[in-house]
């Protein structure tokens, strides 16, 4: 029995109507880890705060931020999955379903770039990121709506040769940058080298890789925490009003590519909405964060 | 030691210059809140002589809120959800608006530009930093909405009035008196980057 397009539609809704309501596990676990070193009275009652509306939108079911934001798909193809569906269109008609049945509806904040007009759908809405995975007989599908907060300071900037210390500057005056605006403490997500979308991709995706997971490479484990204390020591803190706690984490890959190297940064908000599922071809579909 | 101020609206001058940056505030009464870029242009044209705004705002408080408002099964407009978006949009906007609608208090997430710290220590008016992803909690404040202004605009855009009931805890981000929890922040990053960069190269 096949994975089929009333599985991937399924997963497209419902993926993206939990990613508005729960705060996944991982980022709470942070929030409180931070609650408990933070010297700052101010950001301490807002990191409270912030465990207080997360656990308030889990129990009454409601949206935590009314910036649904656009919707963002990662799909990975197992090589050995049993497919008998057409993914654009499955999911572009699951979100099509989710924006007529979405209980509270959503607001427009899909916008045509060149008239500025705001709607629910528009050209290639949803955006999807296709990648296949090696000898998985499953797929697996992750949602992570994109709001304006956090999405509008992302940045990328090429290189050619770089040292590793203008590569860490350049990502340290991004936050400088960023600063007050992306409600920290966000997850921070680094690509260095590929090419240019390559390394814009890499970024975004280490947003979605769990916050506490450690990176398997130690030079980047190493890095990831010299960034991790070099951020939260730059002190605008939780929604920026001054703190120890401006990330949850720092989140970096790489890849070789030539000399011109680009460098990608981008953020996810506080609630760093996420949501995983993984399908096989017996029907299973097996929900994650 | 951080002091709590329970406000009730309209708010006087007096009532404004009172909290310190980083004290928290609750607001009681009725406050206006939008999100809408399109809408901080007309409200610039409504100053210009264009047309009128839709409500009085002196003494009052215009939120960046943004909101999914409709019409309830008793045919009255209510609040399904709201929650801060970036103030910073509308640093273009806010350094006219404050002093030509009379605005006591303003707010959102993320703070406003030296501009608008310089037209509210001018005029009295505070900045207060609401949660970003505090939808459930900001919500639950709001009693009723008592009016909604240009309705022609979608959800997010158009100005709704609404009765809240000690709508908090806001952070006091910039005060009457020029202070800004957000410059304070920018400074110190500034002052600390050189040591931090030493630091990832030790």
């Amino acid at each position: 029995m096949p994975i089929t397009d009333a599985m991937v539609s399924e997963a497209t809704r419902t993926l993206f109507s939990r990613a508005l309501r729960k705060v996944p596990e991982d980022t709470k676990a942070a929030l409180a880890r931070a609650l408990e070193t933070e010297t700052n009275e101010t950001a301490r009652r807002t990191l409270g705060l912030q465990l207080e509306s997360a656990n308030l939108a889990e129990k009454l079911d409601c949206f935590v931020c009314s910036d649904s934001g656009v919707p963002t798909y990662f799909v990975k193809i197992g090589s050995r999955a049993d497919l008998a569906c057409d993914f654009k269109a499955a999911i572009r008609a699951g979100y099509e379903t989710l924006v007529e049945t979405i209980d509270p509806p959503l607001l427009k904040h899909v916008t045509n770039p060149l008239t500025l007009e705001r709607s629910h759908l528009g050209k290639d809405i949803p955006l999807v990121t296709y990648d296949v995975e090696s000898g998985a007989d499953y797929v697996e599908m992750v949602c992570s709506p994109k709001a304006l907060g956090s999405g509008r300071w992302a940045a990328l900037e090429l290189f050619t040769f770089p040292s590793l210390e203008q590569i860490e500057t350049f990502i340290l005056d991004v936050a400088i940058k960023a600063g007050a605006q992306h409600c920290p403490p966000v997850v921070m997500g680094v690509g260095i080298g590929g090419s240019f979308d390559h390394c814009a991709g890499m970024a975004k995706k280490q947003t979605l890789r769990p916050v506490g997971e450690a990176n398997p490479d130690p030079t980047l484990a190493d890095m990831e925490a010299r960034l991790f204390r070099a951020v939260n020591g730059l002190g605008f803190g939780p929604m920026g009003t001054g703190g120890d706690t401006t990330v949850q984490a720092v989140h970096v890959d790489y890849a070789c590519g030539h000399g011109f190297t680009p460098v990608a940064v981008c953020f996810n908000c506080w609630i760093n909405r996420r949501t995983r599922v993984r399908m096989w071809g017996d029907g299973r579909m097996e929900w994650g964060e | 030691m951080i002091t709590e101020h329970d406000l009730t609206l309209p708010l006087t001058e007096a009532a404004v210059r009172a909290p310190r940056a980083g004290d928290v505030v609750y607001l009681t009464g009725e406050v206006f809140a939008t999100a809408g870029l399109p809408t901080h242009d007309r409200l610039l044209g409504c100053l210009d002589g264009a047309e009128s705004p839709p409500f009085n705002m002196a003494g009052g408080a215009l939120f960046h809120l943004g909101s999914l408002n409709e019409d309830g099964d008793d045919g009255l407009p209510r609040i399904v959800y709201m929650n801060p978006t970036t103030s910073t949009r509308f640093d273009a906007h806010m350094p006219r608006l404050i002093p030509g609608l009379g605005l006591r208090a303003t707010g959102g997430k993320g703070g406003l530009g030296a501009d608008s710290v310089r037209a509210m220590a001018a005029c009295g008016c505070v900045y207060l930093s609401f949660l970003g992803g505090g939808a459930p909690i900001l919500t639950a404040a709001v009693r009723r909405v008592t009016g909604v202004g240009w309705p022609e605009m979608i959800s997010h855009y158009r100005i709704v009035r609404l009765e809240v009931d000690r709508l908090g805890p806001l952070t006091v981000g910039i005060d009457a008196q020029g202070n800004s929890l957000y410059q304070q922040a920018s400074d110190t990053a500034r002052e600390r980057r050189g040591a931090l960069l030493d630091g990832l190269r030790a």
